[in-house]
């Protein structure tokens, strides 16, 4: 029997994209048209929750007038011996899910920015009361995470209330923020490992720390805990850090160690905070790459909205096939755009001050943790498009990557590897007595060659340039 | 690619310190110079045997499961032999190797059909537009332009010129595998089969190498899934001007037709409209063309008297056209070599001199060679004609249909030439009680063949009695279709790659082929539409993509105005025409380069490996119908990617079924450690014909899974499979035990009721490997 057969409504991950529009709703709650509306999980102590309880503060579905729109608090409470605190963000997002999977809901944004649409076609099959959906919530928990051993479920639609609770909610995302993103790598015992991309890149792990999003953006350290204490079997598994052999690249034998394992002997060592010598491998899906430019010594930053030229002639879509495929690339380096965020953002290779490139799209959204000096340094597609226009931004800007130049000012002038001639010129046979033989592939000399009355035909003749050539 | 063709050097004597050269000849046919620094994989170029041990790996777990359409075989004259039971004919062969060899008959003729047109298309983009024109399918979003001509070629072609190296290699292929349906030839079953796969890729490839050519030359949208709308339907038509239909599948004369509009300033007074893929290719050249529907709206398109000049060039087109245009006074066009339809050749003759005999001298058509010239021909002609035509047409009035009703014989001969057995008879009696609702009723079903027509005894036009009955709802026959947008963009791979592995996006769905429904092309949209709202990503091609734009849901918008076009979750993206097909495969091709960095050059087998193991594509061609279709679906075959058909692919001879209940068939090395792992029947068939819309939903839910799944993939995949199981068959399905590897697997919200069904089965956990068929890709440790 199903989980859900007390339910009038179907539950199920299929209703997950369901768009629900307005002339099908029958009442929304938060949204555009309503100032106050939150989610909030709180983790509690176990004698402070009362297993299945759900609270209705305020109106229930039922007796709210259809076709308007609602102020809504989706309170949590859940506890556990193993669940922390840390782990309340992971638990809250959970809400978007699960509700998602009720037939004729639909959930959109988080926090203090949910926007809840229920339809009417589900009112009229009887889904008219938060005690239904307080009930699905609290299976879906804890049948998915068994961890949680109580859980009391509040909602709040009087409006007043909700005001109240939301400033509360407010101060308590601000508390969780800081410490999530106070939090060091040093300061922790274990990293994250991710294996799910290698469904299709099979040498790839994702290493994942406190300071290190997954290269899809997509898990974060919290998560990932979360996911391997759910699934210990599953894709996502603890790595104890052991040793750090170099704190500034972010060498850790624990690392290596299980890296080489879970790569089948690929790779071998990883360093966690440089785009040089072992970088962190990448998948395919990564949000951006970080692309050394050695004309300038510097790194441009590309992400997968971009769609022109980056300044060194070439497309995100080129450069992402340079970089992907589980390998370790020198130079390109496939990451998060909330790792941009992280000051150990490519750490060993001077962090933003070696940055000197970004789309403007990328820039406004992570320029709040660039340090106010780079800002307007940075160049963008509209400052450059070429490396050329990008020195001169650099220098007219005074970007600390010129200082660095004036350092490195050494003689650069290594003579150009002259140009293989694809054919020689066969055409004048009688010129030159030291002609070379025409077709030369392969020819080292100490020996002769004599032809006579040959006839040589040949239906393709193919000349392959070796490499760095 | 650099590339120099015929180069002779001729020497008498010469000598020099190096070496002695006396009446020394050098002729080279092409000097190559790569610049393309890939490795070359083991098959460049293959040759029938070279893919063959691939062939047999998937021979062996999907095999041929034979449906003779007919029992006989009639190709020489030993015959006809009877082959049924465990009879040989007088050659030998028995009913599988016979079935094989048709069927690969059936690929040879697609794929020469797909390589045909290839040619002639290339030809004439390399004649106006030059050798060196260069190859651009989506700009910077396209890194890999020719994902299959790389795979299976070893070359990356950068030029018009390059392809037709290509060329000549598929055509030499096609001959081959052509040989062996000779009698006495091959002998084997399997070895047909895999004849039959070696047709498919061929095919692929020359679907490709046109539709690229075309992109790069002829303007197309270019991997936009922004591509704009267009009409479609035979309401958009506007009858008051001239109007010139074009039908087939090579846009030359159309794209000519446009073109001299627009040079003499007639674009706006004369309607261009087309049918089956010439109209998506003129509508991708210029989206103010307009699409009357798939190939089957050619009978009554052509009665309605709309069209007054009927341009033909080639595929798909009725064989009847010009007698039907005749009969509304519309004079045929023809523009192709291999479809003459019996008309003079006037290439040679001035534009005028024809012109006056179509107009006024009452020739029924003319086969003009010469797409530019074939272009100005129909324009004047269509100005000219149509006053006088004055839309003629050829359709019957309501008196006329009750006056056949009463000669009707009741003999229901109609009923059974209808492929779709529809009830013409009795439909036909309601008209005497002055009802035509059951009449029109059947035009939502009819594929347009026209067969009713040929079978009855009193000759009534029954077809167009349908037409009649149903011209209210003709009328509103307006929808929208979005361009065809060619290939898929890397980036937009590269985008779907995390929400496959989170488990957001179940698979990808590929609605393709011909428009032969068994209940209308409705059952195509409404099956695209579910799985866009599943979150699938849906692509179309061909009739395909055009059915699914014939339909609105309860808001008036057609399902391209209801779904983005992106390559995404929840998006209904039509790549184009037949040809377009190529860049589904491709997108398939592209994912093991983009995300394993596979190197595709030369490659076949190892990506064919990934794809059929990790790719969770499926492609749908509900209306199976002609040779080209099947020697697409081949080509699908061999890549690893299954295709479910519809009833009448059934005619297709013989399914690839895979037997789940055999545990043995569905072993996979992993390739971290060398273990052979049971993965379950992922995917359990490469070719199933679907007897209902219900349970080809189903079977595409299912196909959808593969070994690779990560624990959040197979689990969004099973919920599908189970939900639309349960909602369709009313039951959970009897094999979920086969498709959960760990408890992981199980969809959260069906937990309880799926654990129950995997103790009553004594199911037990297996591990994930990372699957493939090939020992060679087993990596060895460090240090082994």
């Amino acid at each position: 029997m199903s989980m859900f057969a007390d339910i009038p409504v179907g539950v199920g991950e299929v209703y997950s994209g369901e768009r629900i529009r307005w002339q099908d709703t029958y009442v929304e709650f938060g949204g555009l048209r309503v100032q106050y509306k939150f989610e909030l999980v709180k983790v509690r102590k176990m004698d402070e929750v009362v297993d299945g309880k759900i609270t209705i503060i305020g109106p229930d579905i039922k007796d709210l007038e259809p076709q308007k729109s609602y102020s809504l608090g989706i309170f949590i409470e859940v506890a556990g011996s193993q669940v922390e605190e840390e782990l309340e963000g992971v638990i809250e997002r959970r809400i978007h899910e699960y509700t998602n999977y009720i037939e004729g809901m639909m959930h959109l944004n988080q926090r203090y920015d949910i926007w809840i649409r229920l339809s009417k076609k589900s009112f009229e099959k009887g889904l008219n009361s938060f005690h239904i959906i307080g009930k699905i919530y609290q299976r879906l928990f804890k049948s998915e995470l068994p961890i949680i051993e109580k859980i009391q479920i509040t909602f709040i639609t009087d409006p007043e209330k909700v005001k109240e609770m939301y400033d509360y909610a407010l101060k308590e995302y601000e508390k969780r923020d800081a410490r999530a993103r106070g939090l060091k790598d040093e300061e922790v015992d274990a990293f994250y490992g991710c294996t799910l991309c290698q469904s299709f890149a099979p040498t790839h792990v994702c290493v994942i720390t406190p300071q290190r999003y997954s290269n899809c953006g997509a898990i974060s350290w919290f998560d990932a805990r979360a996911s391997a204490r759910i699934d210990p079997k599953g894709p996502v598994f603890r790595i104890e850090k052991g040793e750090c052999i170099d704190p500034v690249k972010g060498e850790y034998t624990g690392v290596n160690d299980v890296v080489k394992m879970k790569s089948g002997g690929e790779i071998q060592r990883v360093w966690l905070y440089t785009a040089f010598g072992y970088p962190h491998t990448s998948c395919g899906c990564f949000e951006g790459i970080a692309f050394y430019i050695p004309e300038v010594d510097g790194f441009g930053i590309v992400h997968r909205g971009f769609a022109e030229l980056t300044p060194i002639g070439v497309p995100f879509s080129k450069l992402a096939d340079s970089t992907a495929g589980g390998r370790q690339v020198d130079g390109f380096h496939g990451i998060s755009i909330e790792y941009m965020r992280s000051p150990k953002f490519l750490q060993a290779d001077g962090g933003w001050e070696r940055v000197v490139w970004v789309p403007s799209a990328v820039l406004e959204r992570v320029k709040d943790f660039i340090p106010k000096h780079l800002v307007d340094k940075i160049a963008t597609e509209k400052d450059a498009k070429t490396v050329e226009e990008l020195k001169n931004f650099l220098v007219a800007k005074g970007h600390p990557i010129v200082k660095r130049w004036e350092e490195k000012a050494k003689a650069e002038a290594a003579a150009k590897p002259v140009e293989e001639k694809a054919l020689p010129a066969v055409a004048a046979p009688e010129a030159a007595a030291e002609m070379a033989v025409p077709v030369s592939v392969g020819v080292v000399g100490g020996f002769r060659i004599i032809l006579k009355n040959a006839k040589i035909r040949a239906e393709r003749v193919k000349i392959v340039r070796e490499k760095g050539k | 690619m650099v590339s120099e063709k015929n180069i002779r050097v001729k020497i008498d004597e010469l000598k020099s310190s190096i070496g002695l050269l006396k009446g020394f000849e050098l002729s080279i046919g092409k000097i190559v110079s790569e610049e393309w620094l890939e490795e070359v994989g083991p098959t460049q170029f293959p040759k029938i045997p070279d893919l063959r041990e691939w062939d047999l790996k998937l021979l062996q777990r999907y095999k041929p499961f034979y449906m003779p359409f007919c029992d006989l075989c009639c190709l020489c004259t030993f015959g006809k032999c009877d082959l049924t039971g465990d009879k040989r004919g007088a050659c030998g062969i028995n009913m599988s190797a016979q079935q094989s060899r048709i069927v690969l008959l059936a690929c040879c003729i697609g794929a020469a059909t797909h390589a045909g047109h290839a040619r002639h298309l290339i030809e004439h983009l390399i004649e106006k537009y030059g050798r060196d024109h260069p190859i651009d399918v989506g700009g910077g979003n396209v890194e890999i332009e020719a994902p299959i001509t790389r795979l299976v070629c070893g070359i990356r072609p950068r030029t018009l010129g390059d392809l037709e190296e290509v060329l000549s290699y598929l055509e030499r292929e096609i001959v081959r595998l052509l040989a062996a349906t000779h009698t006495g030839q091959e002998a084997s079953n399997i070895d047909f089969e895999s004849k039959v796969f070696h047709a498919g890729m061929i095919d692929h490839v020359a679907l490709e190498i046109a539709d690229i050519a075309q992109i790069s030359a002829l303007g197309y949208p270019k991997a936009d899934p922004e591509a704009p709308l267009v009409e479609l339907g035979l309401g958009v038509v506007d009858s008051t001007k001239p109007v010139i239909m074009v039908v087939g599948h090579n846009v030359p004369p159309a794209a000519a037709i446009v073109d001299h509009l627009i040079e003499n300033n007639l674009y706006g007074g004369v309607e261009v409209v087309g049918l089956c893929c010439t109209a998506h290719d003129v509508t991708r050249y210029n989206p103010k063309a307009k699409i009357v529907g798939p190939i089957s709206w050619q009978l009554r398109f052509i009665r309605s008297g709309v069209a007054d000049v009927v341009v033909v060039d080639e595929q798909c087109v009725r064989t009847d056209t010009i007698i039907e245009a005749q009969k509304v006074k519309a004079p045929v066009i023809a523009t192709s070599d291999v479809n003459c339809i019996g008309l003079p050749d006037r290439t040679r003759d001035s534009v005028e001199k024809i012109v006056e005999d179509l107009v006024l001298n009452g020739q029924p058509g003319a086969l003009i060679l010469d797409p530019e010239k074939a272009a100005e021909v129909a324009v004047k002609t269509a100005l000219l004609i149509a006053p006088k035509r004055m839309k003629f047409k050829a359709l019957p009035d309501v008196s006329d249909i009750i006056e056949g009703a009463k000669k009707c014989r009741k003999c229901d001969d109609c009923r059974r030439a209808c492929p779709n057995d529809l009830p013409v008879r009795d439909a036909l009696a309601e008209t005497l009680e002055g009802n035509l609702n059951a009449l029109a009723d059947l035009y939502e079903a009819c594929v347009g063949c026209g067969r009713c027509e040929s079978a009855c005894p009193v000759d009534l036009p029954l077809h167009s009695f349908i037409v009649k009955a149903a011209e209210k709802r003709i009328k509103e026959e307006k929808y929208k279709l979005r361009v065809g947008r060619g290939a898929i963009q890397d980036v937009e791979i590269r985008k779907v790659g995390s929400p496959i592995v989170l488990g957001e996006i179940p698979g990808v769905v590929a609605f393709v082929g011909c428009a032969n429904y068994p209940n209308g092309g409705t059952e195509v949209a409404e099956m695209a539409a579910e799985f866009a709202k599943r979150r699938y990503i849906v692509v179309a091609s061909g009739c395909a993509a055009m059915s699914i734009g014939m339909y609105k849901d309860e808001e008036g918008k057609t399902p391209y105005e209801a779904f983005p076009g992106a390559f995404d979750a929840g998006g209904i993206v039509n790549v184009g025409s037949c040809v377009s097909n190529s860049h589904i495969a491709g997108a398939a091709i592209k994912i093991a380069s983009i995300f394993a960095k596979r190197r595709l050059r030369a490659n076949y087998e190892e990506i064919a490996d990934y794809i059929l193991n990790r790719v969770g594509a499926v492609g749908v061609a509900w209306g199976a119908m002609s040779q080209k279709a099947a020697a697409i679906a081949s080509g699908f075959w061999r890549l690893g990617v299954p295709v479910i058909v519809g009833p009448h692919g059934l005619k297709y001879r013989r399914m690839l079924l895979g037997r789940k209940d055999k545990p043995e068939d569905w072993y996979v090395y992993d390739a971290r450690t060398g273990e052979k792992v049971y993965v379950g029947p992922a995917p359990e068939h490469l070719f199933y014909a679907a007897e209902t819309k219900e349970e080809a939903m189903v079977m595409i839910a299912k196909l959808c899974m593969r070994p690779n799944d990560t624990t959040r993939g197979r689990a969004i995949k099973l919920s599908n499979y189970i939900d639309l199981h349960k909602r369709f068959f009313g039951t959970m399905p009897d094999d979920i035990h086969l498709f959960v590897r760990t408890l992981a697997d199980v969809p959260l919200t069906m937990r309880e009721e799926v654990i129950k069904i995997l103790e009553e089965k004594g199911w037990k956990e297996n591990i994930i490997p990372d699957p493939t068929l090939l020992p060679r890709l087993v990596r060895k440790k460090a240090g082994e």
